[in-house]
């Protein structure tokens, strides 16, 4: 159950670091690599630090879509790249994590890419949407520090 | 088929040299390329070409005789005559030439891909539907069963909405209680959630249906955005209408808005994203080579993110008619509701009335 699957794991800006960064740094998008050794406990840890995980495919066009949503609100998601071919496996790992929070898959399968905030899971894309929508999700960000005005 | 006559230069010196030659020339390459209905317009348009050029150069054949008379006299301007109209007919038909080149081109790359239809259509086991709408035959003839089954629940979910508006009408006449208004609210709103589960199931079919907004009229096409209307568009008319509304409630549609236009924004993006990487897999490797199935193959799965596209759009679009009725009052939101529908018809009537309109024939 500790076999290690391969994550990449990058922030948006430069460092890895969670500190006070100039917005602007959010949308060079795509930054330095940092490549963690993707063990659940690892995992665990990132999602624990950070206010906001993104989990999805590289090149996802829908994470794109997530990662849009969040920095137009001031946020700096984390992204993890799941591998190609072991979507399961991290679908499996991110349901253990997750753990009880919010309705991620309506209770089914968590979909990718998914979103952790403030160390619990939140959602998918549909939930990201309706939340922004409804105005809930800048409350939901603040609580979990995401957004610091 | 289109074959503009434009392409066929007329020549009116050609009339002297070897007409039959020409059309027989001309007229056993179509046949070649086995499109029967192409060769007889194109040798009637010969023919009709050469009609008239043999009318004009019958009005010019004086002038050389009357050169003859004069042989003697001035070779070298007959010479020099005749030069020029060598010239000219060799540059009229290096013309034809590369008109019927490009003719052909484009006659086979449209070859390939009725080939490469017709062996999906007969992969996916579709059937030929007898009795449908020629609009979404295409080329190959057969029609999705997906797409039957969605046109004729639409036209069923138009009349139905006709109905709910007419309905809407009365009822904000009629001065009903508010809660008999919430149920024909309710109604209207589940409505357009029937319309996105409906959309939903046929974007699984066929997604490309759904983005070319076929089943809409035209102008309504016009407005599309991801297989629909956009959510702030919609709203900018939607507000407008319904005056007088609370500061409290100018405050919610004003971040309703925003949110709205920040969503479409993001949605937008992603699709340029999905749009450069479908481009990116399709021109990988070596093109000119000839084989590129992997390519294609790696393509499509990458479009497949297109329908969650049109899921998300309509999504969106129904989240923001959710948050605008808990926004709005009871009677508001069937004002509301009514006037989106209005919109609607205005739309369509648009549409009708563009086909019908007359225009000077092209």
């Amino acid at each position: 159950m500790q076999e290690a699957i391969p994550y990449k794991s990058y922030s948006t800006t430069r460092a890895t670091a969670v500190g006070s960064r100039s917005p602007l740094l959010n949308f060079l998008g795509g930054g330095g690599g940092v490549v963690a050794n993707g063990s659940e406990s690892s995992i665990r840890k990132l999602v624990e630090e950070n206010a906001v995980v993104v989990f999805g495919r590289r090149g996802c066009c829908m994470c794109h879509v997530v990662m849009r949503l969040l920095l137009g609100h001031g946020a700096n998601p984390v992204v993890c790249e799941v591998e190609e071919g072991k979507e399961e496996a991290a679908i499996g790992e991110l349901s253990r994590i997750g753990g009880g929070g919010g309705d991620g898959g309506g209770g089914g399968g968590i979909q990718l890419p998914a979103v952790f905030v403030g160390g619990k899971m939140f959602g998918g894309l549909d939930r990201v949407m309706s939340t922004h929508i409804s105005g809930e999700l800048v409350p939901v960000l603040k609580d979990a520090g995401a957004l610091w005005l | 088929m289109d074959f503009p006559s434009t392409q066929f230069v007329p020549s009116r010196m050609m009339g002297t040299y070897e007409p039959i030659h020409q059309i027989g020339m001309w007229g056993e390459n179509f046949k070649s390329i086995g499109n029967p209905s192409i060769s007889a317009s194109v040798i009637v348009e010969v023919d009709n070409k050469l009609e008239n050029e043999s009318e004009t150069a019958s009005h010019e054949m004086p002038v050389p005789s009357c050169k003859h008379d004069q042989e003697a006299s001035k070779p070298f301007d007959k010479i020099q005559r005749r030069l020029a109209q060598n010239r000219e007919a060799a540059r009229k038909s290096r013309l034809r030439k590369k008109a019927y080149v490009q003719q052909l081109e484009s006659s086979r790359l449209k070859l390939i891909q009725l080939e490469k239809e017709l062996e999906q259509a007969r992969e996916q086991g579709l059937y030929i539907g007898g009795g449908l709408e020629a609009g979404h035959l295409g080329f190959s003839g057969v029609v999705n069963p997906g797409i039957a089954a969605f046109e004729m629940e639409y036209k069923h979910w138009m009349q139905v909405q006709n109905r709910q508006l007419g309905e809407l009408r009365t009822a904000l006449n009629a001065q009903i209680s508010d809660i008999e208004l919430r149920i024909v609210v309710e109604n209207g709103m589940s409505h357009y959630f029937e319309l996105f589960r409906m959309k939903s199931t046929v974007a699984k079919a066929d997604v490309f249906y759904v983005m070319s907004g076929t089943w809409k009229t035209s102008a309504e096409r016009f407005f599309s955005w991801i297989g629909g209307f956009r959510p702030s568009e919609l709203l900018k008319v939607l507000v407008a209408q319904l005056d007088p509304l609370t500061d409290q409630q100018i405050f919610e549609v004003c971040n309703l808005k925003q949110s709205c236009q920040q969503a479409e924004d993001a949605l937008s993006q992603g699709m340029e994203k999905l749009q450069e990487t479908v481009s990116a897999t399709l021109a990988a490797g070596q093109l000119g080579q000839g084989t590129y199935f992997p390519q294609v193959a790696m393509a499509m799965e990458k479009l497949e993110a297109l329908v969650c596209f049109v899921n998300q759009a309509d999504h969106l679009r129904q989240e923001t008619l959710q948050q605008m009725s808990h926004i709005l009052t009871t009677r508001q939101a069937a004002r509301g509701l009514l006037a989106l529908g209005e919109y609607i018809q205005r739309l369509q009537d648009l549409s009708t009335l563009w086909a019908t309109h007359p225009r000077e024939p092209a």
